[in-house]
């Protein structure tokens, strides 16, 4: 039972990092790796402050997506002036940059050894200190994270990244200023990141830099697109389906050291057999980049 | 410092190795593909496989590693890429079908050989010869000559040759290439196959010099494709020169910092040349949005 609620614990945390990449890659079409560093920022900025500062639990996720929406920024501001795939590439470059950060900044982060004992949360006297009181939490973040991209989705304000993942030069014909949106959208896409980030650091008490990977970025798109970008439930079906189908593996009796291994040739194999059968994903309406050629 | 320089020069050859054929394929079919880096993780551990399972001799084994890469390369293009472009798919999804790839065949590595760090030499590590003061062992000349020469190679097959003119037509626009009369796949398929042959042997002369894990691909992917971005990505002198100026920065900034920011540096350059000059330094503008 409490291996169950383990999985499904999982099963929300990614749900919200998936929630996060749906709105900036399945609603507005820009394809970001770098979704594990601004999970990454998010864990570490709370972690910190919990650890060092004794700071409560409410206040750290907080900080940490206010910390991912200015690092944000310094990001998208100058790459989202760059074509498609260029886009792509910083994401990547930046990745691998926080990344370093992480790993080599050993008076802040402790670099390879991780930050231990990060304090399980407490809101408003409720103490978080068991898989169910946790299942609560995470599946309420997922609901909020949902609601969220949904709200947005649904807005005026989605209506126009929905019109960039169409067609930007014709957004920006009828007088919507792309760049604004794809900023701010951006910015909400870190700030949910950083909130999956700060939940995972309080629930496993432990994070290192190995969390924060590029894989963890390529393993949360492949989430995103196998479930279905752009659709109500494609990235929480996504998240669902890589996050248990593995889970499953163990009761086959693989080692684990080779299960951790076909983990990543379902979901490599997995991407690369969407993109060729079907691109939509499994729920999902939308097709990354349908149409056109060599853009 | 002349140490500093040689270091400098050495990895710019392998960066510009695996970097060339990189800019091959992405010149001819404008996606990032990813999966070089695995292409060239396989060729050196086709090689390994050669020499410590087989007992073959080290070159028929190194020979055999890049065979394996060039193979492996027309292997993914055929059943990933190509069911993609009849697709009319865009560099978005080729892109993402590339990274799949690379994660599945990377794990696919890790299980056969494990995830430790490996070697070709047989043996003792070569003794290394003093030259103007630096030291230089023997496959890292080997590494310096046979990237200078391929490079050479493909800047002469691009420019003096039919298939060059081809594999051009092919990069500027494959359906008026096609309707001239050019077999674009074939042409592709050709820059596939030559591309994934130079990463191979990238991998199988950097396993010869240092060790072997299965994510040294994607560090020298990324590294090639840093030095091809920074000189220009269609200009084969370009690349040279984006890999000799990538290798001196990370050796000067391990000198001079500490070698654990070389990466955090290596890619802050890779972003700015992103914004300020995505062309590189000999490349032609980009053309910006198309309608």
């Amino acid at each position: 039972m409490e291996y169950l609620l383990h999985v499904f614990v999982l099963v929300c945390i990614y749900a919200v990092l998936t929630a996060s990449l749906d709105i900036l890659a399945g609603r507005t079409g820009l394809l970001s790796i770098a979704q594990a560093a601004f999970y990454g920022v998010g864990a570490y900025a709370s972690a910190l402050l919990a650890v060092r500062l004794g700071a409560p639990f409410l206040l750290t996720v907080l900080a940490g997506m206010v910390m991912a929406i200015v690092i944000s920024l310094v990001v998208s501001l100058p790459s989202l002036r760059l074509q498609d795939d260029y886009f792509v590439v910083a994401t990547f470059a930046f990745q691998m940059i926080v990344f370093s950060i992480f790993t080599n900044w050993m008076e802040l982060t402790r670099g390879p050894l991780g930050i231990a004992g990060i304090p399980q949360p407490v809101i408003f006297g409720w103490h978080v200190n068991n898989h169910a009181d946790f299942m609560l939490l995470a599946a309420g973040s997922a609901c909020c994270a949902y609601v969220t991209v949904h709200r947005i989705a649904r807005s005026p304000y989605g209506r126009v990244l929905h019109a960039i993942r169409e067609d930007e030069v014709l957004a920006r014909a009828v007088g919507k200023n792309t760049l604004y949106f794809k900023v701010t959208v951006f910015a909400v896409s870190a700030a949910l990141a950083a909130m999956a980030g700060s939940l995972y650091a309080h629930y496993i008490t432990y994070i290192d830099p190995t969390n924060f990977t590029v894989m963890e970025s390529i393993l949360v798109l492949s989430m995103v697109i196998i479930g279905g970008a752009g659709s109500m439930w494609g990235p929480l079906v996504g998240a669902a389906v890589l996050v248990i189908l593995p889970e499953a593996l163990r009761f086959v009796g693989l080692p684990s050291s080779v299960a951790a291994n076909i983990r990543q040739i379902l979901y490599g194999g997995l991407l690369v057999v969407f993109m060729i059968l079907r691109p939509r994903g499994l729920m999902g309406k939308y097709a990354f980049g349908k149409g056109g050629t060599g853009k | 410092m002349s140490q500093v320089i040689v270091n400098a020069i050495v990895s710019a050859a392998g960066y510009l190795l695996v970097g060339l054929g990189f800019a091959l394929i992405y010149s001819t079919t404008r996606f990032f593909h990813f999966a070089h880096g695995i292409v060239v993780t396989a060729g050196a551990y086709v090689a390994f496989a050669l020499t410590a399972w087989l007992g073959l001799p080290l070159w028929t084994a190194m020979f055999g590693g890049i065979i394996a890469s060039a193979l492996l390369g027309g292997i993914i293009e055929l059943s990933v890429y190509r069911p993609l472009r009849t697709r009319a798919a865009s560099a978005g999804i080729l892109l993402l079908a590339s990274l799949g790839a690379y994660v599945a065949l990377q794990a696919v590595i890790v299980i056969a050989f494990g995830s430790g760090t490996q070697t070709l030499r047989a043996g003792n590590v070569p003794e290394a010869l003093p030259i103007l003061g630096a030291r230089i062992t023997i496959p890292q000349i080997a590494t310096i000559v046979v990237s200078s020469v391929c490079c050479l190679f493909v800047w002469l097959l691009l420019t003096r040759t039919q298939i060059g003119k081809m594999l051009r037509a092919v990069a500027c626009d494959h359906d008026l290439a096609q309707v001239c009369g050019i077999r674009g796949e074939s042409v592709i398929m050709a820059a596939f196959l030559l591309g994934s042959s130079l990463a191979g042997l990238a991998g199988v002369l950097l396993a010869l010099d240092g060790d072997m894990t299965p994510a040294m691909g994607f560090q020298l992917l990324l590294m090639g494709m840093l030095a091809v971005i920074v000189g220009g990505i269609d200009s084969i002198p370009g690349a040279a020169l984006g890999a000799v100026l990538l290798g001196l920065t990370q050796n000067l900034s391990a000198w001079w910092l500490s070698s654990k920011w070389e990466d955090a540096i290596v890619f802050a350059i890779l972003i700015l040349f992103l914004l300020l000059r995505p062309q590189g330094f000999l490349g032609k503008p980009l053309g910006k949005v198309t309608v």
